[in-house]
């Protein structure tokens, strides 16, 4: 409030200091509620992203209360975990467990006095992956390795106990250890080793012979070279999964990694993966992104793919927009031809207007009958962007016409003027263009679900969306999250490195115009 | 100028763009406005029925009911996002520290593709979520929660009038007054808390089922359905962003003095806004709302997401009835998805025809 309307108001103040410091202070009030509304805000738009983030490392992102500490991000957990996958595979990145290797984890129960002061149960048990794609059946580590459990430790009422998985290999068998993946089945076992080599495989021991039928193609498996065979010491497991049982009063204190699932009152606990690795435990959803899309045929992750569709869909929109738009906007903006208003009216700002789904049937049916129903389709439907046409017809009109005129003295024609004169100048409003038609094309949904019948063509977007429909009901929300936030990731880099520009599209030439 | 030669680089630079539109819009509109009249099913050969596929698209009570969703969505989202994203470009127009990370960080819902967005909010929404804890927590502190507010509008009352007894022009909503009542409050009410006079309640989760059959409903006319509440509250997160942008381009073009001579009346920062700012922004607002409602009837990405996660009825659109017609397992009616595809482009252009016509001021078109 300023001096004149104080005095209408009948304000007192001893000194004009006085004054000065009342105002100063309702000044600085003002800037902290302003603030305080800012960071409300800003939790608001960035909460549910955070969240989202946040959750997508858990092993059950529907846990209920959701919590914010997450064991998949304390260094202790990310330690043990390491350790974890170097005894069961020697890696501590990615874990899994090896033919001749043994793991130990650790248990502690609290018995109080009263309750049954019996053992746990521990075994290991099947965890079969659900895909978008059949998937071949993986070998389980409970049909080949031993479980032991003895009790270490007794402190108050609390037993520690020590389980340890050993995995002996099939076959005796000594030599170079060689990682391969069976080939395709017949009657014959093959595999193919990292050189792509097709050899076949020697099945040497009694073990070895009864498992060869639950081997199917594409798994990991260890060989070992004895001259000129390939002896099978056993399948790579790349999960561990056990589970303990307590008894009713019983209750489990601690593990070595934290239980991914409690059921049955809080008796029943799973560990998902005893022998994760870091990327097995605090990236397991976008190992699994990754992974559990992998088509058996072509051995090839269905997910990659769609990231691959993604990015060529937004290059070549980006490439098309950035010729088309501006040679179009650029006639609209500065030469003078007939039905040139009509052209602007009809072609740029109707075509705004005009739902989609007017076009739907016609373009689908056309596309159809050019066996073009794929991305190269989808990327001639939407060639020229009329939203970029409008963008760069706005910018071209704000440039000097003196720049034009000078080249049409020195005796340049319409194009040389485009080329060497107008478009050099255009660099903020052709970023600002391509980062548009990045960011449309990378977040399309409507013209990819409609032309896209391929699950090998999906964009990103449309995959994502088949993972709620794929995993449907309760939803594998581990996986979606994940996805997700992957294809986020691109749109937000482009975002911040080229922040300046995104604000700068569209809005000023819109209101300017 | 050599006009000859001029219109035939014109139209050499204008081909591509031309050449697409035509063939992908307006021989797709002009086929769509034939296959509506038709019996077309993806499979047969078309055959003109006259207006049948019109009469069976407004007899159908999906249709119906795709129409009155639509609607609903459309003014719901278009009034709240704009109200919104105008306030809070009011808010980061103050010249302030941090301005840019502020406006990043809004930014963010704007960038991320609707089907991210969707699937987050799918998982947010679920019934044992993180939106029914939130809830769940707000039944536990409400005891707290409205002591709080109790003490502070207590201390600002006893603040202001002290104030006026001493004859000092301070407002009810005076910011330093209030920030002094907050820190009361807080104090007040952890000090009841610590007493064991005011407490958390224990109450049991709250559970509800957002993407079920749940209707608003007037009169026995179902209104808006929560799935579709959902999807309101969702689009209008992700919209405010972009639409805050074009209200900061306008703001940055008002002219300073007008703030300035509304001080030295003495006006409130609301009447600030409502007497200055707002008609200012008139021809901003009219861009706003006309991108606003042409976006939101088309609104297509979240309800296919969603898809069967909730009853149909409950968040069919206009858009999605066109594409669930088209691709409908069986017999596809496609001659009945154009029809609605054209009814659909015929109320937007009726609707931007008539905010021109009658809304604004005819400098700013």
């Amino acid at each position: 409030m300023s001096a004149p309307a104080m005095a209408r108001s009948g304000a007192r103040f001893d000194s004009p200091q006085d004054q000065e410091r009342w105002l100063a202070r309702r000044r600085w009030a003002r800037a902290g509620w302003l603030y305080a509304f800012m960071i409300v805000m800003s939790f608001f738009f960035l909460g549910p992203f955070l969240m989202g983030v946040l959750s997508s490392v858990k092993d059950n992102p529907n846990e209920y209360p959701p919590r914010l500490l997450i064991p998949q991000f304390s260094p202790a957990s990310i330690s043990r975990a390491w350790g974890q996958g170097v005894q069961g595979a020697g890696d501590g990145w990615n874990g899994g467990l090896r033919p001749g290797r043994s793991v130990t984890f650790d248990v502690s129960v609290d018995s109080p006095q009263g309750a049954p002061q019996d053992a746990p149960t521990i075994a290991l048990f099947t965890y079969q992956p659900t895909s978008l794609v059949a998937l071949a059946k993986q070998a389980q580590a409970r049909d080949y390795a031993q479980v032991k459990t003895e009790q270490t430790g007794v402190s108050g009422s609390v037993h520690t106990y020590r389980t340890t998985v050993t995995y002996p290999p099939l076959s005796p068998a000594q030599g170079e250890i060689i990682q391969a993946k069976l080939g395709p089945v017949s009657d014959r076992v093959t595999a193919i080793l990292p050189g792509g080599q097709n050899v076949d495989v020697t099945l040497d021991t009694p073990q070895a012979q009864s498992h060869q039928y639950d081997l199917s193609e594409t798994q990991l498996v260890e060989l070992v070279k004895v001259g000129g065979t390939y002896v099978l010491r056993g399948p790579v497991f790349q999960r561990t999964p056990l589970q303990v049982d307590v008894q009713r009063g019983q209750r489990i204190v601690s593990s070595t990694l934290p239980p991914s699932d409690q059921q049955n009152f809080d008796r029943s606990f799973a560990y998902r993966n005893i022998t994760p690795g870091v990327l097995g435990y605090t990236f397991n959803n976008y190992r699994r992104a990754f992974d559990e899309t992998t088509n058996p045929q072509t051995g090839q992750s269905l997910f990659l793919r769609w990231v691959g569709n993604s990015f060529l869909y937004a290059a070549l929109r980006v490439m098309a927009a950035l010729l088309f738009c501006s040679l179009a906007g650029y006639a609209l903006a500065r030469l003078d031809f007939p039905g040139k208003n009509l052209i602007f009216v009809l072609g740029v700002l109707f075509v705004q207007m005009v739902p989609g789904q007017v076009n739907l049937v016609s373009n689908y049916v056309l596309l159809r009958d050019l066996h073009l129903l794929n991305i190269w389709g989808l990327w001639l439907q939407g060639l020229v962007a009329a939203g970029g046409v409008f963008l760069m017809k706005q910018f071209f009109e704000g440039m000097p016409r003196e720049l034009e005129e000078s080249a049409s003295i020195d005796g340049a024609g319409p194009f040389t003027t485009f080329w060497r004169v107008m478009l050099p100048q255009a660099g903020p409003a052709l970023i600002a263009l391509a980062i548009t038609q990045f960011q449309g094309a990378w977040n399309d949904f409507f013209w990819p679900v409609v032309l896209l019948r391929q699950n090998t063509d999906f964009t990103l977007t449309v995959g994502l969306s088949n993972f709620r429909s794929a995993y449907g009901g309760q939803g594998d929300y581990g996986l979606i999250l994940a996805g997700a936030v992957l294809s986020a990731i691109p749109v937000i880099i482009v975002f911040v490195v080229f922040q300046r520009y995104f604000v700068d599209t569209g809005a000023d030439s819109a209101v300017k115009g | 100028m050599h006009k000859r030669g001029q219109a035939a680089t014109a139209y050499l630079f204008l081909a591509p763009f031309l050449i697409t539109i035509l063939v992908f819009f307006f021989y797709a509109f002009a086929r769509a406005v034939y296959y509506s009249f038709t019996d077309y099913n993806l499979f047969n050969a078309p055959r003109l029925i006259g207006l049948k596929p019109y009469a069976d698209v407004l007899g159908d009570s999906l249709f119906r009911r795709a129409l009155a969703n639509t609607l609903v969505f459309s003014i719901t989202v278009t009034i709240l996002q704009t109200i919104g994203s105008l306030l809070m470009a009011v808010a980061l127009n103050n010249k302030i520290k941090g301005q840019a990370f502020f406006r990043s960080a809004w930014y963010m819902p704007s960038i991320t593709s609707s089907v991210v967005i969707t699937l987050i909010f799918l998982w947010l929404f679920q019934r044992r979520g993180v939106a029914n804890y939130v809830i769940t927590q707000w039944q536990a502190y409400q005891p707290l929660i409205l002591s709080f507010l109790g003490v502070l509008i207590v201390a600002q009352v006893a603040q202001v009038l002290f104030e006026r007894a001493r004859r000092l022009p301070a407002r009810w909503t005076d910011p330093a007054l209030a920030a002094m009542s907050a820190l009361i409050a807080v104090v007040v009410t952890l000090a009841l808390n610590a007493l064991g006079i005011v407490h958390p309640r224990a109450v049991p989760p709250f559970d509800f089922q957002y993407f079920s059959d749940t209707w608003v409903q007037i009169g026995g006319v179902r209104l808006l359905s929560m799935p579709l509440l959902v999807v309101i509250v969702m689009n209008t997160f992700t919209t405010i962003p972009t639409l805050m942008l074009f209200f900061l381009a306008g703001l940055q073009n008002i002219p300073g003095a007008l703030y300035e001579a509304a001080d030295i009346d003495g006006a409130t920062p609301a009447q600030k806004l409502l007497s200055v700012t707002v008609p200012m922004l008139r021809p901003v607002t009219f861009y706003v709302l006309t991108v606003s409602l042409i976006g939101t009837m088309q609104m297509f990405d979240q309800v296919a997401v969603i898809g069967s996660a909730a009853p149909q009825e409950t968040l069919i659109t206009m858009a999605y009835y066109v594409y669930t017609n088209t691709f409908k397992s069986g017999a596809a009616p496609v001659n009945m998805a154009s029809a609605a595809a054209i009814v659909l482009a015929l109320i937007i252009l009726l609707m931007v025809y008539v905010q021109r016509r009658f809304f604004v001021a005819p400098e700013a078109v």
